[in-house]
């Protein structure tokens, strides 16, 4: 726990370079906080001018779900929480005396509201209809009318048509076996159908009056795709709303009496704006990947996307820029100085820096020892501006923004980039090359006019080679269209007996090779062949036919020598065919 | 029965033994969505360890009912390359909920990535009956028309995703299109409006950039370059193209200072090596330039432009037995240009082979369309061996292309060019053609190159006339400043139109360095007195 490190104990070496706007209030690596943007709140929860930092923790691993609630760089209070927290907001409840704002935290399907930091009202999602004809299927279930086969049949059919999805009795009814349809069906079918949906976001709009601390009204997203507002002292729902997704982020602005504005970025990757008196989306901004956050600063949106990219758009969903990012965003959170009239956007990355836009100019950059997971800015303690992170390992770190910092624009890279200073990587040329270009300069032509010659002579060479090749068939395939034929050898073995297999083809199309003969010249005082000379079978087209033969090495003084291969027709004296192998040289006997 | 009934069972997610309800009574079940909201935020959040573990303990405690988890485990396998598993995983899905066009729309894109466009398209045929208003759909169901080449209902397709939500990537793939067809004035329209609707992104930029190149619209091409390198000072393609237009101007230094932030990033680029070298070419660096350039030629050995601008350079170096190397070779690889088989000429020429020189300038004359200094090469050629009469056919070709050019555009001929003509004009006693009144005119704006022709060889024994020798071997370099690529770069881009659209990222280098050739080829037709 971070408790006990005071002030000064953090890891002050840690966040460098561009630190002389914050003073390095705090850092505990170890403080176990795992939390997202949406779960920290800070809030003056006692109502003595001193704020707290509110954090729902979903514990290592997402285990241990708690409400922590954290004064100066230690832990007030600490208290399990039944199911992982997906929100946590502090609001004014009633307008009397005392004005102490009363937390709620959003948690499964319901709003846990806490007073002076005492459990103080549950609120559940009001639970879904169940499917008509669903309700009448399992009603027929409970008078033993249907049998389950039936059921199943019946429940099918509904999940395939109906715009009311089967709650999960049913589906899970659905999947199972033949056999243990019938204990299932006598188990549950004097249970009620139920359908519950849970809050995936929750955050607060002023009721009636634009004050900084005027009585809020929660508005919650849920998994069924619904918006709801409820009454900040009744907790009835005062105005519900249809989403064509899931809601992630939530943003609220106006007040309910008057006109306010929902900005809700889904799972669809769009992000829809809702206003008072609609039901359905006004605006759409469709962004082609998903949204990581949603910061809304006046009129303007800014969200960032799994692509690396901050967007920022009107609200009424014009593009207005884009930012490229180095690295994935994580988090993103308001940053609001009030002294200074500021508002800005703070970035967490994947890289360990936490970035801070005024729209398209980067304000400031913090490097942070981990990659921050969470972001809070605003009064904490007594002190106005506060930055407060938690980072990937479950790290806490307070930064105060010192009261003169100012924000200049143009701290982040403007200009061109560093690489354009760099000196070209020019191949150097030696001297020998230049000496070489002058010689050229003087005795080009006779230079041009010895390579040419060389040329021709070397054509002419190979030309000849190829010529007396085809005259006495030293050729692998051979030259005459009347026996197409391939030959290939392969040598195996480290002697000193190898293994000399011969890949015989019939290249032709449909004549099958017939009458051949092979035959292998060699050196008597070096190598023995078993078989020197032998008959090859008939050739079908188009296969390869491997003819084995060993050969002995007789020779210890590690030399060799090559063996000629001939292919020769029964009755002809010429070969078809010919191939020399170069035989390697033995190891057995060397090493022996 | 046991009384173990637990009304918070559904809140503890670890306490739940999915399995054996009949031992209970009736226990109530989890909601199958409950934790969706986590699996999402692990996911956008890269996550994908943690992710996965939730998803893990969330299948295991609903017997694999969340669909939303398997969506998430599937676009996960997808990430990672195991498309037939997420293809797989996202068909389970489509099963546990068919109502929800996402699913069919992720089966499909699975599908498309394993190159089924035509199941693709049904699949997508199918998720459009479910919504009807959804971009995305008919945005990829163009991309498969386009894949499988029905262009004209991938068109449609892409209008109508434009219609229902305006997307850069639906603007990009209809300008491919474009492309693919060879509608260049077609792709520059829709390039247009892309820009208009998003000012800021770079690919847009550059490419519609690119594009008015092809189309010889320097102004806007590099008003475009421009616009792209101030939002993104690291562009690879803009950098290139807007390094080789500065170089068609002369900015050397500038280009050269643009890059350097290049070759810091992309070091082993053919072409960025082979600009640089031209760059110091243009300099007068001739070590340098030929250092950059054998950089360039061992990056990419079969470009024969590379080998062109080598070829050049070596025969400005008076080096023209290492010319004809690479000359030779370029036109291994590219057998249809008649510059090539000119500067060829004019190595041969000065390697004494006036043979086979004048068989490379026939070669040359016959293959060429436009380009006037091939004839007045050949000519001068043929004037040195005495034939006349063929020297004064090929000075009446060289006039004909010269009326002709001036007529397409508003040309400028190198002043050395224009006075190379008038002098063999003269020689041949030719009436003073009235072909170069204007061109002049220009002739301070280019402080071009030219000197770097002053070239031919003084030490070559002079024929009789030596003033005209002389004069021709200050070689009539044609410095076509910013136009003549138009004619001719533009040509030899329009020659290989398949790799435009289909190799984006090849092809501004390849138009560029031809560019780049095409101006530089320019510096040195110098011409072989004999």
């Amino acid at each position: 726990m971070a408790s006990g490190s005071g002030d000064s104990a953090g890891g002050r070496g840690e966040s460098t370079e561009v630190n002389s706007k914050w003073l390095d209030a705090h850092y505990d690596p170890m403080a176990n906080i795992h939390t997202f943007s949406a779960c920290l709140a800070l809030a003056d929860l006692h109502g003595d001018g001193e704020y707290k930092l509110v954090v729902g923790d979903l514990g290592p691993n997402g285990r241990q779900p708690r409400l922590k609630v954290l004064k100066g760089p230690s832990v007030l209070t600490e208290s399990p929480l039944p199911a992982l927290p997906s929100a946590a907001a502090a609001f004014l409840m009633e307008p009397h005396e005392p004005r102490t704002p009363a937390l709620a935290l959003a948690s499964g399907p319901c709003v846990y509201v806490y007073k002076n930091l005492r459990p103080y009202f549950k609120f559940s999602l009001p639970p879904l209809p169940p499917n008509p004809l669903e309700q009448d299927l399992w009603n027929q279930a409970k008078e033993d009318r249907i049998d389950p086969l039936t059921l199943k049949e019946m429940l099918e059919g509904i999940r395939e048509k109906a715009e009311v999805p089967l709650s999960s009795q049913s589906l899970r009814f659905l999947h199972l076996e033949l056999g243990e349809m019938e204990a299932f069906v006598a188990q549950h079918k004097t249970q009620p159908i139920r359908r519950q949906t849970v809050i995936t976001t929750m955050t607060i709009l002023k009721k009636n009056l634009a004050d900084e601390d005027a009585v809020s009204c929660l508005v919650l997203g849920t998994e069924n795709r619904e918006l709801l507002v409820l009454d900040p002292e009744a907790f009835t729902v005062l105005t519900k709303m249809n989403l064509p997704s899931v809601p992630v982020f939530l943003e609220a602005s106006g007040q309910f009496d008057v006109e306010f504005w929902l900005t809700a970025a889904c799972r669809d990757g769009n992000i829809y704006i809702l206003r008072r008196d609609c039901k359905r989306p006004k605006y759409c901004i469709e962004l082609s990947a998903q949204p990581v956050g949603l910061v809304r600063i006046h009129k303007t949106l800014v969200v960032g996307s799994t692509q690396d990219m901050l967007h920022s758009f009107t609200h009424k969903g014009k593009k207005l820029w884009t930012v490229p990012m180095p690295a994935p965003i994580l988090t993103m959170s308001l940053l609001e100085q009030r002294s200074r009239g500021l508002q800005a956007v703070m970035a967490g990355l994947a890289n360990g820096e936490m970035r801070i836009y005024r729209d398209k100019a980067l304000l400031n950059i913090i490097r942070t020892p981990d990659a921050v997971t969470s972001l809070c800015f605003g009064r904490y303690g007594r002190e106005d501006n506060t930055l407060i992170m938690t980072t990937r390992g479950g790290g806490l770190v307070i930064k105060i923004l010192k009261r003169t910092a100012v924000f200049g624009e143009g701290a982040g890279e403007a200009g061109p980039p560093p690489a354009q200073a760099l000196r070209l990587n020019v191949p150097r040329k030696t001297r020998l090359y230049v000496d070489q270009t002058l010689r050229e300069r003087e005795a080009g032509t006779a230079m041009h006019r010895a390579f040419q010659m060389d040329l021709y002579l070397l054509r002419l060479r190979a030309a000849r080679a190829y010529v007396q090749a085809l005259e006495s068939s030293l050729n692998p395939v051979s030259a005459t269209l009347r026996e197409p034929l391939k030959l290939h050898a392969v040598v195996q073995g480290l002697g000193p007996t190898f293994k000399l297999t011969l890949h015989l083809q019939n290249t032709s199309a449909v004549r099958p090779a017939m009458g051949l003969l092979v035959s292998c010249l060699y050196n008597e005082s070096l190598y023995a062949l078993p078989r020197a000379f032998f008959k090859v079978p008939m050739l079908v087209p188009g296969l390869s036919y491997p003819l084995e033969t060993f050969v002995e090495c007789l020779s210890d003084k590690g030399i060799s020598d090559v063996i000629k291969v001939l292919v020769l027709r029964e009755g002809q004296s010429a070969p078809l065919l010919s191939a020399h192998i170069n035989m390697p040289v033995s190891e057995g006997l060397v090493a022996a | 029965m046991a009384e173990e009934k637990a009304p918070t069972t559904t809140q503890f997610p670890g306490t739940i033994e999915p399995q054996k309800p009949r031992l209970k009574k009736a226990p109530e079940f989890p909601i199958l969505e409950k934790q969706n909201w986590l699996i999402h935020l692990h996911y956008i959040r890269k996550d994908y360890a943690a992710c996965k573990a939730l998803i893990k303990e969330q299948l295991q405690e609903t017997q694999g009912l969340c669909e939303y988890a398997i969506y998430v485990q599937a676009l996960m396998y997808r990430l990672e390359g195991n498309i037939q598993e997420s293809l797989e995983l996202f068909q389970s899905c489509a099963v546990l909920n068919p109502q929800n066009a996402d699913n069919l729309k992720q089966v499909a894109r699975s599908l498309f990535l394993l190159g089924k466009h035509k199941a693709a398209i049904e699949v997508y045929n199918e998720a459009a009956k479910l919504n009807q208003k959804d971009w995305e759909i008919c945005h990829n169901l163009g991309v498969c028309y386009m894949y499988l080449k029905h262009f004209n209902k991938a068109k449609d397709q892409l209008h109508s995703a434009l219609q229902l939500n305006r997307h850069d990537l639906t603007y990009i793939m209809l300008g491919k299109i474009h492309l693919l067809e060879g509608e260049l004035e077609k792709a520059i329209d829709i390039y247009k409006k892309a820009v208009e609707f998003s000012p800021e992104n770079t690919e847009l930029l550059t490419t519609l950039g690119l594009l008015y190149l092809q189309l010889g619209i320097y102004q806007k091409a590099f008003e475009h370059l421009g616009n792209a390198l101030t939002f993104d000072p690291t562009n690879y393609k803009a950098i290139l193209a807007a390094g080789s237009m500065m170089q068609t101007h002369g900015d050397f230094d500038v280009a050269l200072t643009k890059y350097r932030v290049m070759a810091y990033s992309v070091p082993e680029s053919p072409p960025l090596w082979n600009n640089i070298g031209m760059c110091f070419f243009g300099k007068k660096k001739y070590v340098a330039a030929i250092s950059c350039l054998k950089r360039a030629n061992y990056l990419a050995p079969f470009d024969w432009k590379i080998l062109y601008n080598l070829g050049l350079v070596h025969l400005t170096m008076q080096q023209y037995a290492s010319a004809f190397h690479f000359l030779s070779a370029a036109i291994n690889f590219q057998p249809k240009m008649g510059e090539l088989y000119m500067l060829l000429a004019i190595a041969l020429t000065n390697l004494d082979d006036s043979e086979n020189a004048s068989r490379a300038y026939a070669e040359a004359v016959a293959l060429d369309q436009s380009n006037p200094l091939v004839n007045l090469n050949y000519a001068v050629l043929l004037y040195n061996q005495g034939e006349k009469k063929k020297a004064l056919a090929q000075y009446q070709e060289m006039e004909k292309k010269v009326t002709l050019l001036k007529g397409s555009s508003s040309l400028d001929f190198d002043p050395e060019m224009v006075e190379m003509a008038q002098k063999m004009g003269a020689a041949l006693q030719v009436g003073e053609a009235l072909v170069w009144t204007k061109p002049v005119k220009d002739l301070k704006s280019r402080h071009r190159t030219t000197s770097a022709n002053k070239s031919s060889n003084l030490q070559q024994p002079l024929g009789s006339n030596q003033a005209l020798g002389q004069a021709m071997s200050s070689a009539a370099g044609f410095g076509k400043t910013t136009q003549l690529p138009a004619g001719a770069g533009g040509a030899s881009q329009f020659s290989k139109p398949p790799s435009l659209p289909l190799e984006p990222e090849a092809d501004p280098a390849e138009a560029i360095s031809s560019e780049v050739q095409e101006q530089r080829e320019t510096q040195k037709s110098s011409l072989a007195p004999e």
